[in-house]
């Protein structure tokens, strides 16, 4: 979900309206699926939820979006466009590396700062998200007029071709560019293991840049004083790329300015930008459907048109001419949502569904609660732990070796690894609370996460009881007797077995069987254990399945 | 202690039964002459009998052999020096009891006194009457007892759940470790798009890789996203494992087993995403979600259940909804509601289900889905700010907080 900045007044200039802030906030930013994270000094924070549409994440195209819903200027927005001349010819070198590109020229515009400011955003939004960090669409900006066509798009070994990048004022060869240049170590990975890097190179032997990495400082600077700029848009699809670069032009052309089409030649010419408007056509009684709504097809075409559509009545259908900006269209359902935004959801009668229907929960849940009740009836606190662990707590502290379920990509050690019993938890829990009034008589119901190869996630989720006592004085008896107070209470018969655990005390622990089948353990926790949690009191503990119960 | 019954007093004064009944048999034999002589007859007869003193022959009663010494006899003469045997006979005859001197003795230590506790003795002895119970100050607090508590987390989630249960909802569950193929690729989120980034995701080191469910699923599902999204579905990937990042994952597992149509469903579980852990992002958090299904559900349906939960859950008094996104929801909504005490706060996520997502699962039936905060919602119930303290390591926090 991008987040855009962009100021009032600039908005305001585009609108060419007044629109308070209060009102953007309460009403219009809705029409463009967003909502306001801040304002301040004339600045507005908006985050964009939608990250199908690259075309509302800047100013311009936010502008040009309310124009339709405020009625300033409604239906499909127009853009034309004229041949530049100009030829960018692909080396089928740039095949292995970054084989397409698709490219524009604009000329006769007002560049002010506010306008450069959205255009870099734009276009670093669309090459983050849209552009999956620049792998799938980089954009490049450049300043026409030192141009010298034609242009080549191909590829240089390492060190055979060497330019000055943007920001620098020494000349260095690609290799270098790469290992020194701050865009060089951020993107260098996209091009990692390449033989050779790809280039834009002018006619007159100048560099325009090396995509997705970075632009020359000659051609590649655009400021307020350019007038004239060609654009390219590099990537792997060329579907993908010419959504970026159709973006990109139409917001720059909200400010004014004439388009120019240029000649990208592959084994065939390809003219770009293509802005052709698509078509899409929407059934009018299935979209009273979806909203539930007694809705007109003539009320369908004015909010379409409002959402900047070409919307024709055709029989019970609705014929459909939208943007090329727009990259979302991909069934009916997407126009009826934008009748329904055009509409505003806020004037929707909300209907309850009237299905009655006989709730309940699963079983695991209601017997869970059956033990929770009984744990409370015997004194005991519950507590809440995270699933998540670590090794330490769970293994070297417990004096156990073990697999457990691992995460490959944890934000902290602390939280890596799935918890395999509950009990480690619980002597944190008790650890935390150290100096707190005793006996301290807690118990936690909750799942633990196993690796079970028979299962199709390869794990299975346990669900639990442990119960921890701890005192000055307390000793096994203290342990059983909950065992038994709560086995008799549940009505389950159940047979204890010793047995040799080193997280226990030696002859003072043993497994719990219902009907021969181990469900659980219980003792007193071994010193070692104790000083590994660096806990100084005695500690009981009992942990058993439910689910088996 | 013991002391003599009357019956023992008397048997003192004029000699045990037995004993008598032997001194008349010198001078008398027939059996009905002895019972008129002897009080007492039976008692004598059958401890006579049973000692082996005597024996009945046609109507006679015949010595057998001398009595001796009768250590019984002793016993009663002598109850400080008696043997444990002879007390128990003399007890089991009722010819003596225990003594109430212990009872009214520490009874008698309190009287005249301003005493603090009643002791039983003084009710037993009723001498309670000759002493004088202290005044307490009655204004002073009680002693704090920690009783047995359900977590008040664990509290409010009970709570939400019943309240889904008396609407009607059932519930559904998951595993916590999903495939991908679950977790996104069955909610048509495209396997190399910025909406998997969404929900930034955990992977596994170990296991890393599960199974998908019965082929018909899974190529309907390659199917949808390769005309959808136009671009080449990796099977492998798909069934690589991941920590549940939303609870929405449970939902096509349901409609790809079969629900009841019409049908409402929830699920309430716990989900993981790699945050920077701070007071809005816990280690791990609950999603409250799940859906309608039937055959008219529509957008205005769906309004119409989240002004419900805003009503339900929130106590909200003014609602607002915005038009959101989500991969596999169209069109997608999201509610805020106006709180007392916090402000506008986000309630829920919502959107009726894309095609592409529920045909591949065998579903025609429009469904309505919705995903509400729990956490932010359980915050403004318990009154705390800091989502961590929902799984709170404070036990006085926990004995102290008062009882939702």
């Amino acid at each position: 979900m991008p987040t855009i900045e962009f100021s009032h007044s600039d908005l305001e200039r585009l609108l060419g309206k007044k629109l308070c802030l209060d009102n953007f906030r309460e009403e219009a930013v809705l029409f463009v699926k967003g909502e306001v994270d801040g304002e301040e000094n004339g600045e507005i924070k908006v985050d964009i939820k939608d990250v199908n549409r690259p075309d509302l994440w800047s100013v311009e195209g936010i502008a040009r979006e309310l124009r339709g819903h405020y009625k300033i200027e409604e239906g499909l927005p127009e853009f034309k466009s004229r041949k530049s001349g100009l030829v960018v010819n692909v080396g089928g070198k740039v095949e292995k590396v970054r084989p397409k590109t698709v490219c524009a020229v604009i000329k006769n515009l007002k560049l002010d700062d506010q306008a450069i400011k959205q255009m870099i955003q734009l276009q670093e939004k669309i090459c983050q998200t849209f552009g999956r960090n620049r792998d799938k669409a980089a954009i490049g900006v450049y300043d026409y007029d030192k141009i010298k066509g034609p242009i080549r798009y191909t590829t240089f070994k390492p060190k055979e071709l060497k330019f000055v990048p943007l920001g620098f004022s020494k000349e260095m060869d690609l290799e270098h560019i790469l290992k020194e240049h701050p865009k060089g170590k951020e993107y260098g990975y996209l091009l990692k293991d390449k033989k050779e890097y790809p280039v834009f190179i002018d006619s007159a032997g100048n560099v325009l840049s090396m995509p997705p990495v970075i632009n020359s400082n000659y051609t590649g600077k655009v400021d307020e004083g350019t007038r004239n700029v060609f654009i390219e848009v590099s990537g792997h699809n060329i579907k993908h790329i010419s959504v970026a670069l159709n973006v990109i032009v139409t917001a720059l052309l909200e400010r004014g300015g004439d388009l120019y089409s240029v000649d990208v030649k592959y084994d065939k010419i390809l003219t770009t930008p293509n802005l052709e408007p698509r078509r899409a056509e929407l059934d009018m009684e299935k979209c009273r459907r979806v909203l539930g709504m007694d809705i007109s097809g003539r009320e369908m075409v004015k909010l379409l048109r409002q959402a900047r559509f070409d919307a024709k009545l055709a029989d019970n259908k609705i014929k459909i001419l939208y943007p090329s900006y727009r990259n979302d269209i991909m069934d009916e359902r997407d126009l009826i949502e934008e009748v329904a935004i055009s509409f505003g959801y806020n004037d929707i009668e909300p209907e309850e569904p009237k299905i009655y229907t006989r709730g309940e929960e699963i079983e695991k849940e209601l017997y869970s609660k059956k033990v929770r009740e009984t744990c409370i009836g015997l004194g005991l606190q519950e507590v809440l732990n995270y699933t998540l662990s670590n090794k330490k707590d769970l293994l070297d502290n417990m004096r156990i070796g073990g697999e457990l379920v691992e995460i490959e990509n944890p934000i902290s050690s602390r939280w890596s690894v799935f918890r395999n019993s509950l009990i480690p938890g619980c002597l944190r829990f008790l650890f935390n609370n150290k100096h707190v009034e005793y006996p301290q008589r807690i118990f936690e119901i909750g799942d633990v996460i196993k690796i079970d190869k028979t299962q199709e996630t390869m794990t299975l989720d346990k669900r639990r009881l442990s119960v921890l006592i701890t005192d000055r004085i307390m000793g096994y008896e203290n342990i059983s007797s909950v065992l038994e107070s709560l086995m008799n209470n549940l009505g389950v018969k159940y047979e204890i077995k010793e047995k040799n655990d080193k997280k226990f005390v030696k002859g003072r622990c043993a497994s719990v069987l219902v009907k021969g089948k181990v469900v659980g353990e219980m003792g007193e926790m071994h010193p070692e254990v104790l000083e590994n949690f660096g806990l100084e009191k005695p500690v009981v503990a009992l942990e058993i399945d439910l689910e088996v119960l | 202690m013991y002391e003599l019954t009357e019956e023992g007093r008397r048997y003192l004064e004029r000699g045990l039964p037995e004993i008598n009944l032997i001194k008349e048999l010198c001078k008398e034999s027939d059996l009905k002459k002895l019972r008129e002589m002897v009080d007492g007859f039976n008692i004598a007869l059958q401890w006579a009998k049973k000692n082996g003193w005597v024996k009945i022959e046609g109507g006679r009663l015949i010595r057998e052999r001398k009595p001796g010494r009768y250590d019984l006899e002793e016993a009663l003469k002598n109850l400080k020096n008696a043997g444990k045997e002879q007390l128990n006979i003399l007890f089991k005859r009722g010819l003596i009891r225990e003594v109430r001197d212990d009872v009214e003795k520490e009874a008698r230590k309190y009287i005249g006194k301003e005493i603090n506790n009643i002791h039983p003795s003084l009710i037993k002895t009723g001498l309670w009457r000759k002493t004088k119970l202290k005044r307490y100050n009655v204004k002073a607090a009680g002693r704090k007892i920690y009783p047995g508590k359900i977590q008040p987390y664990q509290k409010f989630i009970m709570q939400v759940k019943q309240r889904l249960v008396e609407l009607g909802f059932r519930e559904m569950t998951g595993p916590a470790i999903e495939t991908e193929f679950w977790n996104f690729d069955a909610l048509f989120q495209p396997q190399n798009h910025p909406s998997r980034d969404w929900t930034d995701t955990y992977s596994l080191k170990n296991p890393v890789y599960g199974r998908l469910p019965d082929k018909k699923i899974v190529e309907a599902v390659k199917k949808s996203h390769e005309g959808g999204w136009c671009y080449k579905w990796n099977e492998k990937r798909a069934s690589k494992l991941t920590p549940r990042a939303h609870d929405t994952a449970i939902s096509p597992r349901y409609l790809a087993k079969g629900v009841e149509i019409p049908g409402k469903y929830f699920n309430l579980v716990r989900c993981y995403r790699p945050d920077v852990i701070d007071a809005t992002h816990g280690v791990e958090f609950n999603q409250l979600g799940g859906f309608v299904i039937g055959k008219d559900m529509n957008l205005k349906n769906l309004l119409g259940l989240l002004k419900m939960f805003a009503v339900e859950f929130g106590g909200a008094e003014k609602i607002k909804f915005y038009p959101d996104y989500y991969p596999f929801t169209e069109p997608s909504v999201q509610i805020s509601m106006k709180d007392k005490k916090m402000g506008w706060v986000e309630l829920a996520g919502a959107g009726i289900f894309r095609r592409e997502m529920t045909e591949p699962l065998g579903i025609k039936e429009p469904v309505i889905a919705w995903g509400i905060g729990i956490d932010r919602l359980a915050m403004c119930a318990l009154g705390i700010d800091d989502i961590r303290e929902l799984f709170s390591q404070n036990l006085n926090w926990l004995r102290n907080h008062e009882v939702l």
